[in-house]
């Protein structure tokens, strides 16, 4: 540690656990909140559910700053799209869009990236496209670098047909064990519910009764 | 080995497998200034313990009392000052047992040359400054480099802000490029050579982040050590 | 052929000529000079009536402070202002480079520029950059949305955030804040919360020092406190250094006439 330690230099990235599920009518979404550069916290309550569309979000994992790049560029190509054919964007073609930019840039970004979302054509939809650029169409996905302990609970867990209410309870224990296994991982439990209504947030404190223990507005948590 | 042409495959890293970079070295600050009088020696030194950009203590004493004629100041690091200061007070004791006589402070100085010699390839990573009364009674300081290089002066400034302070003193007490006859020049009085050293770490507290917090000053004379100290800047 | 209509203007933007040069140099051995880093604390919080940026006021070079007083709480607008902490000169030139397309945009558009639009900015222009641009900042502003505090890093990524810290001494600023910081502070509670974050950087981190700034940014009206603090009283030398008439040797001396001359132009005037 010389007299130019800074931790500042190191590159900022989500060490996280991300995760998606499909269910019938829409998707559920969730993540963890926490951001780290080295060893500190940089930001325990990020939100790493990036608004695409109206109806497509996705989850960041990786270095902060590509994903957030990548998100932006996307939902602004997404947009321009909207405005010129006035219909809305397919979930299809949002992945897509996020497969390009990974798999030509893959020697110099490091992000894995799940899109989910909801569209009239084939209803709530899950991709992955992890690091190198891959684009997959899963019921059910995990990524970043909490998922790697929860393999197991999503293989026994996860069936086919699952309720919406039964998603959301899947995904924040899933998330929830990759925050108590990860170091990486960690804050609140924050999950999104996409439906052809649009989206419902909601968040899951750390704490016994998983809500928030400060008094006062919570405006600030949005 | 040659048949399974593993010579043929790149050096892949070994996930599981670290490089252990071991550094046994650390900078923990600090600065020491000495000046010596005909019948007495004063030296400074903050108390400022740190490394990188944090601070360990505000109120480490880096002056150790090695005779009540003989004070030495170390800094560098910490570590090294603490086993080379230990050494010596107990190559002090037995030069005592032996010779029933204490050090005197130019014997001091010459053993210390000689302890940190000893580790010359792979040093005490210490800036040395020793003061005393010789065995005239005359101020003495010694200034010495990691490996042992010794040397007699009149003043001398050490440590993360030396280079800082050096020319200072250069200036002010071996009147270097002041172009005046002795009479119109201040005498070396036990009273400037504390004022001097104490404005010295004013200064340096200002400039160089290892240096601040307190100084604390012996004043060496045949009557014993006086001890004062003085507050500097916290940032 | 060259399509340079005016070769002699130099090109916008960065200069990478010496690139090349300068790696082989490095591969060398060669010793790059030191840069002025702003080993820093800088803060912002959003408070009742909007947001409040601190920030301390040393910048070093290495372990030698290089300016005990600069400012680090940057203009970019009306009602936006920036912290900047990494080298000195990306913080301030980045944030010089933001205010100018601010203002542009606000002509353009004849609105109050909002706070994300800096952000958007000032992070794609640092993604650009890969990180080379050492800037990491604090951004905060209040526009028609309400306060916004941001935190920007190097490489371009951003947070939005109710209260955040960057520079080496974040970690003590942000315990402070971890600490105590709650919604709806009053100015006043709010004004001590940062002062207190700044002091706490200033006085147990080595890369920060010297006094606090502030900067209270409200609805309609911002209020930039520089030296809101001196949190170090320089200490009182015991002697005067003044040094005596001719301390200085004289080696030889010349003296020359000047030759002054003087002509006098009558140059007609409007008088009113």
């Amino acid at each position: 540690m010389g007299p130019d330690f800074d931790f500042t230099d190191t590159p900022v990235s989500t060490g996280t656990t991300i995760m998606a599920v499909e269910f019938d009518g829409g998707v559920v979404i969730g993540a963890d909140s926490r951001t780290s550069s080295g060893a500190y916290v940089a930001n325990r309550v990020t939100d790493k559910l990036t608004q695409i569309s109206d109806k497509i979000y996705c989850c960041r994992s990786g270095s902060a700053a590509d994903t957030q790049a990548i998100a932006d560029i996307v939902a602004y190509s997404l947009n321009y799209h909207r405005n010129q054919t006035n219909k809305e964007p397919l979930v299809w073609e949002a992945a897509s869009e996020f497969r390009n930019f990974c798999y030509n840039y893959r020697d110099s970004l490091m992000a894995g990236i799940i899109v989910a979302g909801w569209d009239e054509e084939r209803g709530g939809q899950v991709y992955s496209v992890p690091l190198g650029g891959m684009l997959t169409h899963e019921a059910c996905t995990i990524g970043g670098s909490g998922s790697s302990y929860i393999y197991g609970f999503v293989k026994e867990h996860y069936r086919l047909g699952m309720e919406m209410e039964e998603c959301i309870d899947f995904v924040k224990k899933a998330v929830q064990h990759a925050i108590f296994h990860d170091g990486s991982s960690g804050g609140v439990v924050r999950i999104g519910i996409i439906t052809k209504d649009g989206i419902e947030r909601r968040l899951f404190f750390n704490t016994e009764s998983g809500q928030s223990k400060i008094e006062g507005s919570q405006s600030f948590l949005v | 080995m040659n048949s399974f042409g593993i010579e043929q495959f790149p050096d892949y890293k070994v996930p599981g497998v670290q490089h252990v970079d071991f550094s046994p070295y650390e900078s923990n600050g600090g600065s020491i200034v000495a000046i010596a009088g005909d019948d007495f020696v004063v030296i400074a030194a903050d108390t400022r313990l740190s490394s990188g950009y944090s601070i360990h203590s505000r109120d480490q004493s880096k002056l150790f009392e090695m005779s009540s004629k003989t004070v030495l100041g170390s800094t560098g690091c910490w570590c090294d000052t603490l086993s080379l200061t230990g050494l010596v007070k107990v190559r002090m004791q037995m030069y005592e047992h032996t010779h029933m006589k204490t050090m005197t402070t130019d014997a001091v100085a010459q053993m210390l040359s000689i302890v940190m010699y000893n580790r010359r390839f792979f040093p005490y990573y210490v800036s040395n400054i020793l003061a005393g009364l010789d065995k005239d009674g005359k101020g003495a300081v010694y200034s010495y480099d990691p490996i042992g290089h010794c040397e007699r002066a009149t003043y001398r400034a050490g440590g993360t802000a030396g280079a800082l302070l050096q020319p200072v003193l250069d200036n002010q007490i071996g009147y270097k490029n002041q172009n005046l006859s002795a009479d119109q020049l201040p005498p070396l009085t036990k009273e400037r050579a504390v004022a001097v050293a104490s404005d010295t770490f004013i200064s340096a507290a200002e400039r160089d982040i290892y240096t601040g917090d307190s100084v604390l000053i012996n004043i060496i004379t045949a009557d014993g050590i006086e001890e004062r100290k003085l507050q500097l800047r916290k940032d | 052929m060259t399509l340079d209509s005016a070769p002699d203007v130099p090109r916008a933007g960065f200069n990478f000529d010496n690139c090349r040069r300068n790696a082989a140099l490095l591969q060398g051995g060669f010793k790059p000079p030191t840069t002025t880093k702003t080993g820093t604390t800088i803060v912002g919080i959003i408070y009742k009536d909007g947001v409040i940026l601190g920030a301390d006021t040393r910048a070093t070079e290495g372990p030698i402070v290089s300016d005990k007083n600069c400012a680090k709480i940057h203009y970019l607008a009306k009602n936006i202002y920036c912290c900047g902490a990494g080298t000195a000169a990306d913080t301030e030139m980045t944030t010089d480079l933001i205010s100018s397309q601010l203002e542009l945009h606000r002509l353009n558009t004849e609105r109050q520029v909002p706070v994300v639009c800096a952000n958007n900015i000032l992070k794609q222009m640092l993604f650009r950059y890969q990180g080379h641009i050492s800037a990491a900042l604090v951004l905060g502003g209040v526009d028609k949305n309400g306060p916004h505090i941001y935190s920007i890093h190097p490489h371009g990524s951003s947070d939005k955030l109710p209260y955040a810290t960057m520079g080496s001494g974040c970690l003590a600023a942000m315990t402070v804040f971890e600490s105590r910081w709650k919604p709806d502070l009053s100015e006043e509670e709010g004004k001590l919360l940062v002062r207190d974050a700044i002091a706490s950087g200033i006085f147990n981190d080595l890369g920060s020092g010297s006094n606090v700034d502030l900067c209270v940014i409200r609805k309609d009206s911002t209020e930039y406190l520089r030296n809101y603090e001196l949190a170090n009283k320089k200490g009182e030398r015991q002697i005067d250094y003044r040094f005596k008439k001719g301390t200085s040797a004289t080696l030889h001396t010349t003296i020359k006439d000047l030759l002054i001359t003087e002509k006098v132009q009558v140059v007609p005037m409007e008088v009113s």
